[in-house]
């Protein structure tokens, strides 16, 4: 039996009204080219009865008397209803209709769903939206395109570096809490193997999903939605059904895609070319007389006014200007030219067909990064195969296997150990070209960050204090990662009666991960190696009932599953200590000293049960309920237990209403609760291995109590969610609006408390605390214009959020979340009781309390404080804005976002101000005199305040260095913190569409050729230039607030050329 | 719907029972990464820590035993509050988990020697503490989750605890060895005169404020028993290996940096003299002389480091020992304590104390090569006078405790000698600290019990800064 009969087949057993008189239609159902659409729905309307297209749009359906209407239905298109009457034959054409939200959207376990059934917010995106301009990282690609989704990104300097994503505000008082990632329903890490703001960022695992593999991605973001993911669930999912191929009439079609960028970066600090070198701004002079330059990192020198001096490479006897004197003169682009032009290649091909009882897909991407920081790149290739088989009638069984292989080089970043410091550290008058050639012949490094000897004119100790040449960082100083993951499932179904299935999976998602650092000789530090290898599994054993039935006007769907989770990690490191015993073999084994070696073994298992029960009456009035029990293996063992229960309606009130103009008008409400619960082995106290001391009569190996004191009472945290939304569609779905209030209480949460080290302790595992989160979220859709020639389309997202901490722990009202630490000097992420989460708290400006004015110090310095706060880290809004242009064959896209609100600190401004090099440490003063110019000929920074020993207001001017290096750029912090506000123009693409009669003569289907730009202009932003607060995460650090030396930003331009065969 | 709720209601039944027990196997729950069973081990690991009581780049200031040659922000006190959290969860955790243990293992050496070196070790970790910030956290310390918010104790009640504690020690020695030491190979005999040689120096730094309280405990230590010898000092013995390296290896050679010359008060000091000292503790410049280097310079003046005395080589040799208490400190003290009357002898047994500590320091110092020991002793400036007592001890200690900043600080502050440092010069009137001020976490973490600290200093109340005294630098 064709596949046809089985569907007739199961519309009769469905069909609950006794057939008297059949009647066999047939047709075709296309599209706006009068192309065969398939998979559309096709329903014998207020009946189940129904049917769907095949690959070629041809249907059949059997309905018992010629009274009724059929409806046909299909994502992306206006559904259209047509009267049978006495016709055998009906053939349709439908309308595209890009603001029709798609009608059925993937929920919870994969279940497909009726949009109108759905009693809470999901905001779906398509794959097509996120390949725009072939963004590396999925979660990237959806900045501003959901409402209440916050992407923090990275820049492309880091080649796929981390992104982090927040759903509807930070929900975890410690800031952790990345939403669940599920991909055609198998759970996947979300492991991060970079380190905070210093070093190399690898990017979430989550790249290696290929957004060219992507059918869509469906955000499940409070609690109701993803209620059925329990322990999971809390911090929102985000749901990836990968494409399939259609199954039908026998049908492969081939699709090739091929795009090229380049990248170049931008967004330079300004700095001044007046000062070079130097503390003071006399020359130094060697025994001989001559003027020389030494390896200060500061520019407070002298100015750059060609004098010839002694630069430091004439200290080199191997160097060809060995002895000779050279002009003094700025270097205005000497942290630019250090930078290279990169590019991107990503080229992938895919195979999707089906027939009768299968269908598959194959897809193969390679994608190839040039980096722009020299000596960087990323290669990726991508593998995913699905297919899907009717075995029997009843039995089905598929599978989807994702293969993802990465192999990169990449830049370190931060604070030391990068040039990414050099608008921190640096020297105006040095020539960046003058350091290319970074060894000589003999093997000695070229340094500029070192001394020479004044008697001798030599340097006599050639490993820099502080910063590397940064071409030997780039040369010899390497560091490597490669990845192999392995994500899918198999699956068989069985079809047991018409409206009862039961289905098993098998889920896995296994990666192994090897990360190695080379240091070279010759650096500041000695020379070694570092390896790390990790492996982890994540398993999904599932089982799925489902029960589908209709009595009358009552729609019942009842799902039953359970599922059993395990983890197991393992991982390996080993470092050199104290130097590699032969230069360049990097092994652990050239350890001078005993090496590091820790190895790591972690296993987790969570058992789970649920059901979920939906009702429908009248396609009108919809009930969900549901209810989740996990058994997690890291909780206590006799309290390891908890239920997580749901419930969700909604009401399609445009049923009832006559209004014309409403198309469509959902009321919904919910209440969830959802939970997570904590990292393994936190509930039993162990010891931990102290380094070792080799004593003359043998080895001591220390001991230690850890500095986190574990808690054997732990339980899981709740979040209780509820919600309330409207969705309203008005002239045909022309306009649609979304939107959406809820509330969130977080409480019980897990966290490594901050506490008095007094205690004995660092931190300790507590439950605590409540943190709410209320929030407002708006999705408008449009198409203010349509006719033949000309369409626009616009999505508007918004969502704004309010973070409150209601209570900690008792006798303790602040969360120390963060702290960092510069010229003795901390600043501390902290949340207070009865705040939003995360004020920045440091040194700043003591403040007159009468007039406001700063306080100055006898030497009419500003004092300062050391305890100031300086406002919170969360933006308060946030959204997007996404326009398409259709003329004729041409399409535009441009996709903006942007956000209000939210601090942050600049390391990097900070410190290019203490070091002499910001342009503000080198300007004009209101006499026309450079600040740097002495005081008595007119030179100093202005400045006015309250003299602290007078109470009177005193206007005077100090010295340049002093003011900038010992105050502003060590102790006051209220000028480096900025707010993150910006709007941005992230992506950008212009298409021409191939088709009709050029079409024809080809062999292809279809072409599509564009121009695309990523990342090309930042419209607005309220920091100072130099900065990009869209791309502050810069590592696995779970608030990104701090800037260390940010990769520079990378804009990129290119072309994308698909064709499908 | 009340069938179908029934209808979930059974099936999740049956599935709880599919899914199984709320058990798991232990090769999932229990922690396979780190070690359930620790005794000496963990007195070896806070014996890691003692160097850093001495290598310091801000104590070592403080005295004006090092200027910086760049970067002077350290010598011009802009650092204010220092941590000592880490001390808290370092160290003294272990030795406190060490002392309440009821499992330690005999086969490690006998417990009572083994809780007794842990309470010596506890009371030099807080002894030190309690003299950088005062009144800390103490009594209600070191109990986890039994006080997250410890009070402070005065400074005085520290002082009075300690005592007490290393009485206990002293009392509970009995012959044999432990395992896992550090530093003196498990002798127990060479810890205990180490216990009554702190419990000596710590009653002395009472002199000013109690000196009744102060004698008493000087004589009880004096009775038990204190060093003999140099080979009783606490000194810690760094390795040629990166992990145990010396801290000013790791920061002259390792991290390439020239920063520490030694002080022109000291060079300048010792050099009239021809201390033989002073050979080890600087190097010659370029032009082969001994110049120390001013103290406390403004980072805008440019210091040609080649014109100065650097630290000398073989005091940052990766292997270097760092001496912590030493048998030449204790015959200080007991020439002071003669000279206060607080044991017999007066003036005679000051001299011959005096005279002892010199030569033991300078065996320290230079392996036991007394070379020029003679010459130096007959200088006027060196040799014993009644008249100028106090003066050339506390003088003679200054030099003695060379780079052991904290200490030479904490006797500077107790006695006024050395007599002629002056501060950091233009450094809007900062004057030389008295104090380190509590670690900023303090403040939001353990904020009522800090802000009463704070407000119950004995002398200046209210001030957390380097300025305030502390209880027994009694003005």
């Amino acid at each position: 039996m064709n596949r046809k009969s089985l569907l007739i087949l199961l519309g009769i057993l469905t069909c609950y009204i006794v057939s008297y008189a059949q009647t066999t239609i047939k047709g075709k159902v296309t599209d706006d080219n009068k192309v065969g659409l398939p998979g559309v729905s096709v329903l014998l309307k207020g009946t189940t009865t129904g049917t769907s297209t095949n690959g070629d749009g041809t249907y059949s359906i059997t309905i018992p008397s010629n009274t009724g209407v059929l409806v046909f239905k299909s994502i992306g298109f206006a559904s259209q209803e047509a009267a049978v009457g006495s016709r055998t034959e009906i053939n349709v054409q439908l309308i595209s209709d890009a603001e029709n939200l798609s009608e059925v959207v993937v929920t919870a376990l994969g279940i497909k769903r009726s949009q109108k059934s759905i009693g809470y917010a999901t905001q779906q995106v398509n794959g097509d939206n996120l390949t725009l301009t072939k963004e590396q990282n999925v979660i990237g690609s959806l900045a501003g395109k959901v409402a209440g989704v916050q992407v923090t990104g990275s820049s492309g300097a880091s080649m796929g570096g981390t992104q982090k994503i927040k759903i509807r505000g930070v929900n975890a008082i410690d800031g952790s809490g990345q939403p669940l990632m599920v991909i055609d329903g198998t759970p996947t890490s979300q492991d991060n193997f970079s380190g905070n703001a210093n070093g190399v960022d690898y990017g979430n695992v989550s790249q290696d999903i290929n957004p060219e593999d992507i059918e869509s991605v469906n955000v499940l973001k409070g609690p109701a939605a993803s209620a059925l993911y329990g322990i999971r669930g809390q911090y929102g999912v985000i749901l990836i059904t990968t494409k399939k191929g259609a199954k039908g009439p026998k049908n492969v079609s081939v699709s090739v895609n091929s795009a090229f960028s380049i990248e170049k970066v931008g967004n330079f600090l300004p700095l001044q070319n007046i000062y070079g070198v130097g503390n003071n701004q006399t020359f130094l002079t060697l025994t001989n007389g001559q003027k020389y330059i030494n390896g200060n990192d500061e520019s407070w020198g002298p100015v750059m006014d060609g004098t010839p001096v002694r630069m430091y490479y004439s200290f080199y006897p191997q160097d060809p200007q060995f002895g000779q004197l050279t002009p003094f003169v700025p270097q205005p682009d000497n942290i630019k030219d250090f930078y290279e032009t990169g590019y991107n290649l990503n080229n992938g091909v895919s195979l999707t067909g089906g027939n009768e009882n299968m269908n598959y897909r194959m897809g193969y991407t390679n994608a190839y990064i040039n980096g722009t920081y020299p000596n960087t790149w990323l290669k990726r290739n991508n593998l995913n195969l699905s297919a899907s088989l009717d075995v029997t009638k009843k039995l089905t069984v598929g599978a989807n296997v994702n293969y993802a292989n990465n192999s990169g080089q990449r830049p370190t970043q931060g604070y030391q150990g990068s040039f990414t410091g050099a608008s921190q550290w640096f020297q105006r008058n040095l020539d960046i070209n003058r350091l290319r050639d970074y060894k000589y012949a003999d093997g000695t490094i070229l340094n500029w960050n070192v001394n020479p000897n004044t008697t001798t004119g030599i340097i006599t100790n050639n490993r820099p204090s502080d910063w590397n040449n940064p071409f030997f960082d780039a040369y010899e100083s390497l560091n490597n990662d490669k990845r192999d993951r392995l994500f899918g499932d198999v699956n068989a179904s069985y079809q047991i009666l018409p409206e009862l299935k039961v289905s098993g999976f098998v889920r896995s998602d296994m990666y192994t991960q090897s990360i190695t650092h080379k240091e070279g000789l010759g650096g500041r530090l000695v020379d070694g190696y570092q390896v790390g290898k990790y492996q982890n599994t994540e398993n999904n054993y599932e089982f799925l009932g489902q029960y589908n039935k209709n009595f009358n006007d009552l729609s019942v769907n009842i799902n039953v599953g359970a599922n059993l989770y395990t983890l197991d990690y393992s991982g390996q490191y080993q470092a050199t200590v104290g130097g590699l015993s032969s230069p360049g073999w990097y092994s652990a084994a050239a350890s001078v000293d005993r090496p590091v070696s820790v190895s790591e073994i972690r296993k987790k298992q969570i058992k789970s049960i649920y059901a979920m029960g939906s009702f429908g009456y009248k396609d009108i009035y919809f009930l969900d309920a549901s209810i989740r029990n996990d058994v997690s293996s890291a909780l206590p063992e006799n309290n390891n237990s908890y239920w997580y229960p749901s419930v969700s309606g909604s009401f399609l009130f445009s049923e009832l209403t006559k209004w014309k103009a409403l198309s469509f008008g959902k009321l919904r409400a919910s209440f969830a609760v959802a939970g997570s619960d904590l990292k393994v082995y936190q509930t039993v106290n162990t010891f931990g291995a102290g380094s070792s001391y080799n004593a003359s009569t043998g080895a001591i190996n220390t001991i230690l109590v850890p500095d986190k004191l574990k808690n054997p009472f732990i339980k899981p945290s709740f979040a209780n969610s509820f919600e309330i939304g409207l969705d309203l569609k008005f002239l045909k779905n022309r306009i649609g609006a979304e939107v959406t209030y809820y509330s969130q209480r977080n409480k019980d949460q897990i966290l490594d408390l901050s506490v008095s080290g007094a205690s004995g302790y660092d931190k300790y595992v507590i439950n605590a605390g409540l943190i709410e989160n209320k929030g407002v979220e708006l999705s408008l859709t449009g198409r203010p214009i349509q006719s033949k020639l000309f369409t626009w389309d616009a999505t508007f997202n918004f969502a704004r959020n309010k973070n409150k901490i209601i209570e900690l722990y008792p006798g303790i009202p602040v969360l120390q979340n963060d702290v960092a630490n510069y010229s003795s000097q901390n600043i501390y992420l902290n949340s207070t009781e009865g705040q939003s989460f995360g004020n920045l708290i440091g040194p700043g400006y003591k403040i007159d309390a009468a007039t406001g004015k700063v306080l100055l110090g006898t030497d009419y310095m500003p004092l300062f404080d050391t305890a100031k706060d300086f406002g919170s880290v969360l933006p308060q809004f946030t959204g997007g804005l996404q326009n398409t242009f259709k003329i004729g064959n041409f399409t535009l896209a441009a996709m903006i976002d942007f956000q209000k609100g939210g601090q942050f600190f600049s390391w990097s401004k900070m410190l290019s101000a203490k070091s002499g090099q910001a342009a503000e440490t080198a300007a004009i003063n209101d006499k026309g005199f450079n600040v740097r110019d002495p005081l008595a000929s007119g030179g100093g920074v202005k400045i006015n305040g309250i003299s602290q020993a007078t109470g009177q207001e005193v206007t005077a001017y100090v010295d340049a260095r002093t003011y900038y290096r010992t105050n502003l750029g060590t102790r006051i912090y209220d000028e480096w913190i900025y707010s993150a506000s910006y709007i941005k123009l992230r992506e950008v693409s212009l298409g021409y569409t191939f088709e009709g009669k050029i079409l024809a003569k080809t062999p292809f289907k279809a072409a599509k050729f564009a121009v695309i730009a990523r990342n090309p202009v930042m419209i607005w932003q309220k920091a100072p230039k130099g900065l990009d607060p869209s791309e502050l995460s810069s590592g696995s650090a779970d608030i990104s607030w701090i800037e260390k030396g940010e990769l520079q930003t990378v804009r990129s331009f290119g072309v994308n050329l698909s064709l499908t065969f | 719907m009340k069938i179908t709720h029934k209808k979930i209601y059974m099936a999740s039944l049956v599935l709880l029972v599919l899914s199984g027990c709320k058990k798991f196997d232990d090769s999932v729950t229990v922690d396979p990464n780190n070690p359930t069973k620790a005794g000496t081990q963990l007195i070896a690991n806070a014996e890691l820590f003692l160097p850093g009581l001495s290598s310091s780049p801000y104590g070592v200031h403080y005295p004006q035993y090092l200027s910086n040659t760049s970067f002077t922000d350290n010598s011009r006190y802009v650092t204010i509050n220092f941590n000592f959290a880490s001390l808290y969860y370092g160290p003294l955790i272990n030795l406190e988990t060490v002392i309440n243990s009821t499992t330690l293992d005999a086969n490690e050496g006998a417990v009572v020697n083994q809780i007794a070196v842990a309470k010596i070790l506890k009371a030099y970790f807080f002894w030190h503490m309690t003299d950088r910030w005062g009144d800390i956290p103490y009594s209600e310390a070191l109990k986890g989750n039994g006080s997250f918010t410890p009070k402070y104790d005065k400074q005085q009640a520290i002082y009075n605890n300690l005592f007490t504690l290393l009485d206990e020690a002293n009392a509970a020695i009995v012959s044999g060895t432990i395992k896992n030491d550090i530093i003196y190979n498990g002798d127990v005999n060479k810890w205990k005169r180490l216990g009554n040689t702190i419990h000596a120096l710590m009653a002395l730094r009472l002199s000013k404020v109690d000196p009744v309280k102060g004698s008493a405990e000087f004589n009880k230590a004096v009775a038990n028993g204190m060093m003999t010898d140099n080979a009783d000092n606490l000194t810690f013995q760094h390795l040629s290996n990166a992990t145990n390296e010396n801290y000013w290896y790791n920061s002259f050679t390792v991290l390439g940096r020239n920063w520490f010359a030694v002080s022109k008060p000291v060079v300048d000091y010792m050099q009239p003299l021809n201390d033989p000292r002073l050979s080890v503790y600087a190097n010659k410049n370029t032009a082969g002389n001994y110049v120390g280097l001013d103290y406390g310079l403004p980072g805008s003046v440019t210091v040609v480091i080649n014109n100065y005395s650097l630290l000398g080589s073989n005091l940052r040799l990766q292997n270097s020992p760092v001496a912590l208490v030493t048998y030449a400190q204790s015959l200080f003290a007991m020439a002071e304590a003669a000279k206060l009357t607080w044991i017999g002898g007066g003036d005679a047994v000051a001299k011959t104390n005096y005279d002892k500590a010199i030569e033991y320091s300078i065996r320290q110092w230079k392996n036991n090569d007394v070379t020029g020991l003679a010459a130096y002793m007959a200088n006027a400036d060196v040799a014993y006078d009644a008249a100028n007592g106090f003066k050339k001890i506390g003088n003679q200690r200054w030099i003695h405790l060379f780079l052991h900043g904290y200490e030479g600080w904490a006797e500077w502050r107790r006695t006024g000698f050395p007599n002629f440092l002056s501060p950091a010069p233009n450094n809007n009137g900062a004057q030389i600290p008295r104090r380190e001020g509590y670690p900023t976490q303090e403040r939001s973490l353990n904020s009522a019990n800090y802000n009463a600290a704070v407000a119950a200093f004995p002398y200046l109340p209210g001030a957390d800064d380097l300025n305030t005294r502390v209880w027994w630098d009694k003005p």
